[in-house]
């Protein structure tokens, strides 16, 4: 069991990468505010029933998910797991690499002229069930069990919405570097 | 691409993220990756944009956040301490 009084000590570490997490999710920095503020507050009054020496940061982050959840998905209807259609493996690669043709640093070359704008606005246009696996495990840097108790989903179904979400990814990103004529192709 | 090149390909976040393989079908894909250069190109590329997107994923916080949480629990705590003092139903005195 945990006390109460050392909730603020252990929880307020994870605060800013809540409010991000939060923020990829409501695409909103009021909302995500909200989403976090209420986690704090939820987490607080059920702080007794956390496990102490258990994973807090990914209590907290089941939290925050189901609060998000309850506010904002309730209109949605239930995920499709052919949402996406077929994707391929290494997408970008692939496609930088018919690009460019040139030499096995051009396609990383391009990676590091992505800005921040850019990976942020390519996560936030991922369907949601995509989009919550990719942003714990590669922004978060949860293990595939720890999102499945966070999402409450088995671990299957984590690998294949991981895998899926980052295959969509780089599509967007794809997209987004030739918008920004980055793949050597564009006018 | 051989069968080999498929099977590295089509394992390649499990070997990035370093979960659900085998000692054996690790080893078998390490190997793969020091003799082709293709997937070597491929695997160092996933793994880089694995990076890109951590940290260029992340928001930082506004910083009166943290000062609003404390307020929030601050808030909370003196609230549930008065409803102990004085049970709802049970007025004081």
């Amino acid at each position: 069991m945990a006390d109460q009084a050392d909730f603020e000590r252990d929880a307020m570490q994870f605060a800013g990468q809540l409010y991000s997490a939060a923020l990829r999710m409501t695409r909103n920095p009021a909302d995500a505010e909200d989403v976090v503020q209420e986690t704090f507050l939820k987490a607080y009054r059920a702080f007794d029933s956390f496990a102490a020496g258990t994973n807090l940061k990914a209590w907290l982050y089941r939290i925050l998910t189901n609060t998000y959840i309850n506010r904002y998905r309730k209109k949605q209807r239930r995920p499709s797991e052919v949402e996406l259609g077929e994707l391929q493996d290494i997408y970008l690669y692939r496609r930088l690499g018919e690009q460019s043709g040139a030499t096995p640093s051009a396609e990383e070359s391009v990676l590091e002229q992505f800005v921040d704008a850019d990976i942020k606005q390519a996560l936030e246009s991922l369907p949601e069930h995509f989009r919550m696996p990719v942003l714990l495990a590669d922004v978060d840097g949860f293990s595939y069990k720890e999102i499945a108790e966070i999402l409450d989903i088995p671990i299957g179904t984590v690998m294949s919405r991981l895998h899926r979400g980052r295959k969509s990814l780089q599509q967007k990103l794809w997209s987004v570097a030739e918008e920004r004529g980055l793949t050597g192709s564009a006018s | 691409m051989s069968s080999a090149c498929d099977h590295a390909i089509e394992h390649i976040y499990f070997y990035l993220d370093d979960e659900q393989l085998s000692w054996y079908r690790r080893m078998r894909i390490r190997w793969h990756l020091r003799k082709c250069s293709y997937c070597c190109g491929a695997f160092d590329f996933e793994q880089r944009l694995l990076e890109v997107v951590r940290v260029r994923g992340r928001e930082e916080p506004p910083p009166e956040l943290f000062e609003r949480l404390r307020t929030l629990l601050h808030g909370e705590a003196a609230e549930s301490r008065r409803d102990d003092a004085h049970p709802s139903g049970d007025p004081p005195g």
